[in-house]
């Protein structure tokens, strides 16, 4: 009987808890309409095509769907169970509208007339409702079952912190799941668009891997201008990422990119170091 | 299956057996400075000029590597309506912004409406697509009446230039529909890499015959690029440039007008630009036949050959993409969660108790080996 009973332990241990569908009928006059969905990273494809990649990106673990009906109207639901919190909020910042503001809805979240999107914990969800109309209303409601469903942090990722508020375009911090700035050598980081130009954090697994890198980078450069910060800092121009200002602190390589001639960064900068701990 | 060749005899004899493309040169000047060489092929009868090598913009996320990918010459670029939910289309122009006039830009439609249509104009910044495909359409009845009357509406207005059909599975009925819809439709994007059927190459040559435009996607076998946690080989061939392997593969037929390989950084940029005026090698061969190898006896295809033989009721594809997350990704609770969705009468099934399989896969696959392996470790 013990045997049993740690046999069952460890499965339940072993499985993860999976993302809960809601039920359609949770919501008056909606039905569900055909089969749930269940795909993998492997097959994922077979549902979305191509799109298929971008879900990998941020380190895509399974999907499951579910189809609901009132009538004419349709929603498609998809509960998308990425690595870790950190991932699904990458994959929900990518895809958000930045033209519509967000909402506090799970850890963040998205209604359209059309589309509702939202993360929590781990979870990225998406709702895609049509015919063409406004279909907020049913969105909201099926959103907010799936969101108690839903276990786990509602807590943004700490990272977004880092970066300092003055020039700030709001919500626009994301993670980039590799190739910061279109570099392979940067392998994954957070990036953030402010007035003058992008800020971006990569933080390496010790502070040699990080002078390593950043070692790399001047050497791929070329031209670099020396210039006191943190542990090293450098001020160059790049062909495709115009005015560079770049410093290491510990394992974290951070600064801005894209800044026009002359532009003045050292007070952000400055910031951005100290909030980097 | 005397007719079946093996991939390795298909990789070998398939570069013996295609004549050499009819490419055109940049500049010879670059060549001696050691900068990448551009080649160009013609998109069928559309008479657009691309380079052979484009930009598949869908996953990349900074919008430096689309600019400088035009700078260096890049003259196709494709993205999609549903990418990034919309984002990429508005990256992509962004990047292409002061470039519009010298590039092909071509966008997807999944319902291929002129609200669609009009919704990637604005996204991308410009006031016409160079090709306006039908996104991910398998069955020659996707190519509906509805839809061409609005592409030559598109046309009509100067929205589009051409149009396409972009498809991924169901390949070899869907494009010879697109040819004998040829008048209406002029480029054709499919899936095109080196784990294929070699059928493909004759509905890729058919479908150029006709006329059709001919690009190719997925063209590194799937995203085998970006290893994943678990898979070591990936990790070897990544090294071993089994991605550029792979992309010279699909260049050295001249069916495939252009290519539009994923990139998101700038050393991926210059490995596959690089690519142009590289020759399928020995080595390239090697590496391939190598990767074939090693996926032969594991991976399946999910071809559908084995659908419904097994005498024990086996879903037999099923099974073995299940035992696939545990050994290929090293994620041995996600195969044993998948396996206990399985039905109970199939979960008891022993292939071991079988004094012979029934599946015969004609991709190599080891199957009764396989499952066996599935039930030992996951029942």
């Amino acid at each position: 009987m013990r045997v049993i009973a740690w046999a069952f332990l460890l499965v339940a241990l072993t499985v993860p808890a999976m993302a809960q569908l809601p039920d359609c009928a949770a919501v008056p006059g909606w039905k569900q309409d055909g089969e749930q969905r269940a795909y993998e990273p492997d097959n994922l494809f077979d549902y979305m095509n191509g799109n298929a990649e971008g879900y990998n990106l941020y380190r895509f673990v399974g999907m499951k769907g579910i189809t609901c009906k009132c009538g004419e109207d349709t929603i498609v639901i998809d509960i998308s169970e990425m690595a870790d919190p950190e991932y699904a909020f990458g994959i929900f910042a990518a895809n958000r509208d930045p033209r519509q503001p967000t909402e506090k809805l799970g850890t963040i979240g998205q209604i359209s007339p059309r589309k509702a999107v939202f993360v929590k914990d781990k979870y990225y969800v998406e709702l895609a409702a049509s015919p063409e109309k406004d279909h907020r209303e049913a969105l909201r409601a099926f959103a907010g079952i799936l969101e108690k469903n839903l276990q786990g942090s509602s807590s943004l990722p700490p990272e977004l912190s880092w970066f300092p508020k003055a020039g700030l375009v709001p919500e626009s911090a994301r993670l980039v799941p590799e190739s910061v700035l279109g570099l392979r050598m940067l392998e994954r980081g957070y990036v953030a668009q402010y007035d003058v130009g992008k800020a971006f954090v990569v933080r390496e697994s010790s502070p040699e891997k990080a002078a390593e890198v950043m070692a790399k980078w001047k050497e791929r450069i070329g031209q670099t201008t020396a210039t006191e910060l943190g542990d090293e800092a450098f001020t160059a121009t790049d062909r495709y990422l115009d005015g560079l200002f770049v410093f290491r602190k510990g394992p974290y390589i951070a600064g801005f990119a894209n800044l026009k001639a002359g532009t003045d960064v050292k007070q952000r900068v400055g910031e951005l170091t100290e909030n980097l701990k | 299956m005397a007719n079946n060749p093996s991939r390795r005899t298909f990789i070998a004899t398939g570069l013996a057996a295609l004549p050499t493309a009819a490419l055109a040169t940049r500049t010879a000047s670059a060549q001696a400075s050691g900068a990448p060489v551009l080649k160009y092929r013609v998109l069928g009868k559309t008479g657009l000029k691309v380079t052979s090598v484009g930009f598949g913009c869908m996953i990349t996320s900074d919008q430096s590597v689309v600019e400088k990918a035009a700078d260096l010459g890049i003259t196709y670029f494709d993205t999609a309506r549903g990418y990034q939910n919309g984002n990429n289309e508005k990256m992509v122009g962004a990047a292409l912004k002061a470039k519009r006039k010298d590039i092909v830009l071509s966008s997807k439609s999944k319902d291929g409406t002129m609200a669609q249509l009009e919704e990637s104009l604005t996204q991308l910044g410009t006031d016409h697509l160079d090709i306006w495909y039908l996104h991910a359409r398998s069955a020659a009845a996707d190519i509906t009446d509805e839809w061409l009357d609005v592409q030559r509406k598109a046309k009509q207005q100067g929205k589009i230039r051409f149009s396409g059909i972009s498809t991924h599975g169901g390949q070899t009925a869907i494009i010879p529909a697109m040819i004998a819809h040829k008048n209406d439709i002029d480029v054709v994007l499919a899936a095109y890499n080196f784990t294929l059927d070699p059928s493909m190459d004759e509905v890729i040559k058919a479908a150029a015959d006709a006329g059709l435009g001919v690009v190719a996607m997925k063209v590194m076998a799937g995203g085998f690029r970006r290893a994943r946690p678990g898979d070591k080989s990936s990790e070897i061939l990544k090294r071993e440039g089994a991605m550029t392997a792979a992309l010279r593969w699909v260049l050295k037929n001249p069916n495939v007008h252009t290519t539009i390989p994923s990139m998101t950084d700038m050393d991926q940029l210059d490995e596959n630009i690089r690519c142009m005026d590289g020759t399928f090698s020995e080595k390239d061969k090697q590496t391939l036949a190598a990767q074939l190898d090693y996926i032969r006896p594991l991976y399946c295809r999910s071809c559908g050959s084995c659908s419904g033989v097994c005498p024990q009721g086996l879903p037999v594809s099923d099974m073995l993409r299940i035992l696939s997350y545990a050994d290929g990704y090293g994620d041995f609770r996600l195969a044993r969660e998948r396996f206990l969705e399985l039905p109970t009468d199939v979960r008891s099934v022993r292939c071991n108790l079988c004094p012979t399989c029934s599946i015969n896969c004609p991709n190599g696959v080891m199957v009764s080996n396989r499952l066996t392996r599935a039930q030992e470790m996951l029942a």
